[in-house]
């Protein structure tokens, strides 16, 4: 049983290395706000492997799940965003969007 | 009485500004009417002020914190300074009502000018380093707002502009200076620290030394930053005159006198300022003899007059100094203002396009002719006896090098100044049609070339008023009758006069010595791209503005180099904490 | 009023009204097609004055008896001298634009939300500032910016903003991933969410590793929001796109509390306040540095007055990290004053730039951005707004007597008091910025005086009265403050003391 924490902390790693790998290599707008959410992800998990350790099942938990709400909107909005710019720019490729530069 | 006149000097002019600005300008005449009505009057306090001189703190206002007690003292140094900005401020007012007239944006004018005659007062009149950097900041931004007054030239706008910057990146030195003396006596009342210099750690006060020296020569157009006067001619000939020789650019000179007693024993300090003074006024009398336009001929005379009185400053000669800018401050502001009169005639600047004014403008001629003389120094004009007094300073207290720079340059004004005077008055007469100076214009010029003939009489009272008040700066009054004997039976006077006389003759038989001039054709080409000076300004305007444009490159608009850059923070950070500890 | 009850109308009032003020601009558009949205627009102003009862009960409680602390179960809330600070700034000038958009966005589509979002937005900006556990930290910064993000992508028909939305999104969202990575790595450590808990925590142990990458972390994560060069890229696209009320909200006062919230987690968690002072210096530096270099070629208004608010955040950062570095109020003092009048100056610079857009650009259905060269001669046509951006920009260059001169001093007089050769050497460089920056502000200014008008300034329409009152409003403030800095003492030196009780506490070991 002594092993999960590691699991999870290396489970988490993954997901904040994925992420970021992610958003920084990714030209696709749908897979940036999905990276966001790999990243996300890591942070939640992160919460609930805190709580455990410290044998704060509950605050842990309790603070991933709000975490996880507060995170659904920004992945609405961003979504909606995404939205947006399909419509406009006629793509969701983010060369296409560097028209704000300089 | 004297904390109500002090609040009247500086306040009155603010008051005149806002209404001025207010009333709109759609009713042009309340302007004028209200502008000179308010000057005077501030003028008039000022003048009154002067009885009341006395070296005590007058008015003090507890700002709080590290704004310390905003104080006023209306001592022999500050008020002098502070009449005179007033009273040429009101001539120039005055001057201004027919130069100005139909005018666009003369609430604006005037607005600027009036903030600016406050500003300056209290510049001098305050005891406080943070007041006085502030009021320091004030002219600035009243000098670039007029320079750029005609913003639809972008001659105008690029001029304000390098003296708003230039003067900021010398006030930087002022800064410095005022925050050290706070950090090490918590307060900004200078007039302690100048009483007991002792009191800030060796090391800090030559900081301080050399800052307000950076600062000086910056609002002072003093070697190395004096690139800017010249460029400063665009704005209205009365700015020019107020603000570009009578008043504003004697501040660094104020500072450097002010400070004198404090200063005096950091190592070096006093050859820095006889070096600063001595060199700008050596190329600059240079630049003058090269120059055609009037207005640059007279900047260049004003470079090099401020320099005599830096130069007099880093001698010791503090009397010297402040009595050559008294003395300066008239005929300089009688100078342009004529300048002004003739410019407004003729319509251009260019000198090579004036010639044979004399006849047509009777007035200017005589008053421009009393003020020229002044500034070359011809007895017994108020510019001779203080300019003897700074050679003399020189003599006993300077290096001998330094006085024979001086002297050279002595006669240097003595020829450009002549020139000037023949190109615009005699010579071959220009076809243009020209008119007098106006009715206005004759109020102000009038007594300013009274003061020019008779100011030096104030010669004694003025020391002894300075005596009394500035107990630090160990002046040793003496009379009018005393002084003027001094320098009659002193050997300085007769070899100045005699080198300016050299310059009289050296203009008389110009034309036999066209093999001279031709052999200093290299100078005059050095001299009017300012020797190299300029070239300097626009590199360093350029590699700026060329770095700026590069690091835009970084912004790429890429999303993924926003993330980029916030990885780059994270590690940068992380790096910094792991080796930092 | 209790001091609680307060402390939590001055959250409820504005985060309370916005659904109200929501439905009540759907309900009357609904019913009467002619009056529009035009309620909501009144009520969002309403409810914006009306906060201001609770503030000032919370205000005269802190100044007879100290900070107000509240705490349900793990939530805890304190109002300190930086909250009364921000929260006073936060409300005038979140008053001042909300009047201003109530004639600039009159007639958008969607103006109820707007009108809705601004007050969430404001709340949570005040949550954010009394919040002194972690995750409550944390909830309120998500709430401010998820606000922000719909309000900077409001014109949602305008691609350009649609770009600047979007990469505002998730660049903030990679940061406050990274602050929830922080939080966990604290809790994993202490146990603790309390702030002043994990600071006793902090203090009597020894270093330990987690609870420094959980303050890079943190640093970064709120970094973004504050706009830390090199994690700025976002601000000059949202700053410039965002309707030009919240691109005045977003400088003047989103990116400082982002900040505040950078100082109350660090606080908490640093072992050497020598080492932080130096970082927050450095950020300053940068930020001096780099904003003022990309201001100096911008062609528009809005994206010249965003990189000015980097280069501003610097000074705020110089006056804050002295402070840390040498544990003196002076140095947060000036830094707390900057933020106040940089909210004033900035406020009015955006709102003034914008009452101009409007009237060149948007009134005309254009919604390109306005260009310095637009601004020919706009002083003979609007000679308010143009009076009122060239005060805006020179009391940004630090000119008296207006009010950045003043903050700027109390700044550069912390690094001299600090009497160490980086603290001075940094105030000269600070000082040379701002002599730089004037390089780009003067232009503006003289572009505006002049006599020809260009074609846009000729066919522009008129400024309404709307607009043009907290234009003046703000102009008064930055005189006042220019004239008399000890205005606002009673804010800046208890915000001063509550920073300083932070950091110094992580100290005693």
């Amino acid at each position: 049983m002594t092993n999960i924490p590691i699991i999870i902390m290396l489970a988490v790693l993954c997901l904040v290395g994925i992420g970021f790998y992610a958003l920084l290599t990714t030209r696709n707008l749908i897979k940036v706000i999905i990276a966001l959410q790999i990243l996300v992800k890591g942070g939640l998990l992160a919460l609930v492997l805190a709580g455990r350790i410290q044998g704060q099942v509950m605050v842990g938990q309790s603070m991933a799940l709000t975490a996880i709400v507060a995170d659904t909107i920004v992945a609405v909005v961003g979504l909606a965003l995404a939205v947006q710019v399909r419509k406009h720019h006629g793509t969701i490729d983010l060369k296409q969007l560097t028209k704000l530069k300089r | 009485m004297a904390s109500t006149l002090i609040l009247l000097v500086i306040g009155l002019p603010w008051i005149g500004a806002l209404l001025v600005w207010w009333i709109g300008d759609k009713r042009s005449a309340l302007q004028h009417a209200l502008a000179i009505a308010f000057s005077v009057a501030s003028g008039a306090a000022a003048v009154v002020l002067i009885f009341n001189a006395s070296a005590s703190t007058v008015i003090s206002l507890d700002a709080g914190g590290v704004f310390g007690q905003f104080t006023f003292v209306a001592d022999g140094l500050g008020v002098y300074l502070a009449a005179i900005a007033t009273v040429i401020g009101s001539l120039a007012v005055i001057f201004s009502v027919n130069y100005m007239h139909g005018e666009k944006g003369l609430g604006r004018y005037y607005a600027m000018v009036l903030f600016f005659i406050g500003g300056m007062a209290g510049l001098v009149l305050t005891s406080n380093l943070l007041l006085m950097f502030l009021f320091w900041e004030i002219t600035a931004l009243c000098s670039y707002a007029l320079i750029a007054f005609n913003n639809d030239d972008p001659k105008a706008v690029a001029g304000g502009i390098k003296a708003l910057i230039i003067t900021q990146l010398g006030g930087i030195g002022l800064l410095a200076g005022a925050l050290i003396l706070y950090s090490q006596t918590g307060s900004y009342d200078f007039n302690q620290m100048i009483a007991n210099p002792g009191l800030i750690n060796p090391q800090l006060l030559a900081g301080m030394a050399f800052g307000c020296l950076i600062a000086a020569a910056a609002k002072s157009a003093q070697f190395p930053f004096f690139t800017w006067l010249p460029d400063a001619m665009e704005a209205p000939t009365p700015i020019s005159a107020l603000i570009h020789a009578a008043t504003m650019v004697n501040a660094g000179v104020y500072l450097l006198a002010r400070f004198f007693p404090a200063f005096e024993a950091v190592p070096g300090w006093k050859t820095s300022v006889i070096i600063v003074g001595m060199v700008s006024a050596f190329i600059s009398a240079i630049m003058a003899l090269f120059a055609y336009d009037l207005k640059r001929v007279l900047a260049y005379s004003t470079i090099s007059q401020l320099g005599y009185m830096v130069f007099a400053i880093g001698c010791g000669g503090i009397y010297a100094s402040q009595f050559h800018l008294f003395s300066h401050s008239i005929f300089k502001a009688l100078l342009f203002l004529s300048a002004g009169a003739i410019i407004h005639s003729v319509g251009t600047r260019d000198m090579r396009e004036m010639g044979g004014l004399g006849k047509k403008m009777p007035f200017t001629r005589v008053v421009f002719i009393i003020g020229a003389l002044a500034l070359a120094g011809i007895p017994i004009l108020n510019g001779f006896w203080s300019k003897e007094l700074v050679l003399e300073a020189g003599l006993t207290n300077g290096p001998v090098w330094a006085y024979i720079i001086m002297l050279i340059t002595a006669g240097l004004t003595a020829f450009y100044t002549f020139r000037m005077v023949w190109m615009v008055f005699f010579g071959k007469p220009s076809e243009k049609h020209v008119h007098d100076a106006q009715p206005a214009m004759k109020v102000a010029l009038a007594p300013l070339a009274l003061g020019a003939v008779v100011a030096w009489l104030l010669a004694g009272p003025f020391a002894s008023m300075l005596q009394s008040t500035l107990p630090a700066h160990k002046i040793h009054a003496l009379s009018t009758i005393e002084i003027m004997m001094e320098v009659i039976k002193a050997p300085a006077t007769y070899i100045a006069l005699a080198v300016v006389a050299l310059g009289l003759v050296a203009w008389w038989q110009r034309k036999n010595l066209t093999g001279i001039g031709k052999a200093f054709h290299w100078l005059g080409y050095a001299a009017n791209n300012s020797f190299g000076f300029e070239a300097v300004n626009k590199f360093i305007v350029r590699e700026t503005q060329a770095v700026a444009e590069e690091l835009r490159d970084t912004q790429t608009g890429l999303l993924n180099w926003n993330i980029a850059g916030l990885l780059i923070g994270l590690i940068a950070v992380i790096i910094i904490l792991v080796m930092g500890g | 009023m209790t001091a609680y009850t307060a402390l939590i109308w001055l959250l409820a009032i504005p985060l309370g009204s916005a659904p109200i003020i929501y439905l009540a601009g759907r309900i009357t558009e609904k019913l009467s097609p002619k009056t529009g949205s035009a309620p909501s627009r009144w009520l969002s102003v309403l409810a914006l004055a009306g906060t201001f009862v609770p503030l000032y009960f919370a205000i005269t409680h802190f100044i007879s008896e100290g900070a107000i602390n509240l705490s349900v179960n793990l939530i805890s809330l304190k109002f300190d001298g930086i909250s009364m600070l921000v929260a006073v700034t936060a409300l005038v000038l979140g008053l001042c634009v909300t009047f201003f958009s109530t004639k600039y966005m009159q007639g958008d589509e969607g103006e109820e939300k707007f009108f809705a979002l601004l007050p969430i937005m404001i709340g949570s900006i005040i949550g954010l500032v009394c919040a002194t556990d972690l995750f409550n930290l944390w909830i309120w910064f998500e709430v401010m910016a998820i606000s922000s993000y719909i309000l900077v992508a409001f014109y949602r028909d305008q691609p350009d903003a649609i770009e600047a939305g979007v990469k505002y999104l998730v660049q903030s969202a990679a940061g406050s991933a990274l602050i929830l990575l922080g939080i966990a790595l604290v809790f994993a450590q202490t146990g603790q969410l309390n702030l002043e808990q994990i600071r006793l925590g902090v203090v009597n142990s020894e270093p330990s590793p987690l609870l420094l990458a959980a303050s890079v972390l943190m640093l970064i994560g709120f970094g973004v929001k504050a706009a830390l060069v090199p994690l700025h890229t976002w601000l000059p696209d949202a700053h410039s796109q965002a309707p030009s009320g919240i691109s005045a909200m977003l400088s003047g006062i989103v990116i400082e509390s982002g900040l505040v919230a950078l100082l109350r987690t660090s606080g908490a968690l640093i072992y050497s306040n020598v080492t932080w002072g130096y970082l927050i210096m450095g950020f300053g530096a940068l930020n001096l540095f780099v904003g003022n270099l990309m201001a100096l070629r911008q062609t528009q208004v809005k994206r010249l007055l965003a990189y000015s608010s980097v280069s501003q955040v610097g000074y705020i950062l110089v006056g804050i990290g002295v402070s840390i570095y040498s544990l003196q109020p002076t140095g947060a003092a000036g830094g707390f004053f900057h933020v106040i009048t940089h909210a004033l100056m900035k406020g009015l610079a955006f709102l003034a730039a914008g009452a101009l857009l409007y009237a060149l650009r948007m009134s005309h259905e254009n919604h390109d951005p306005l260009l310095v060269s637009d601004l020919d001669g706009a002083s003979k046509r609007y000679p308010l707004t143009a009076f009122a951006l060239s005060l805006a920009l020179l009391a940004l260059g630090g000119l008296p007597p207006l009010a950045g001169f003043m903050s700027k001093w109390q700044i550069f007089v912390a690094g001299f008091e600090a009497n160490a050769g980086i603290t001075i050497g940094l105030v000269i460089f600070a000082a040379l910025n701002s002599v730089l920056s004037l390089a780009y502000y003067t232009p503006m200014i003289n572009r505006m005086y002049r006599h020809e008008p260009s074609e846009q300034v000729k066919a522009g329409a008129a400024i309404s009265w709307k607009m043009a009152l907290p234009l003046i409003v703000l102009i008064i403030m930055i005189v006042a403050l220019g004239l008399w800095p000890a205005l606002v003492r009673w804010l800046v030196n208890p915000a001063a003391y509550s920073l300083l009780s932070i950091f110094t506490s992580a100290l005693v070991r």
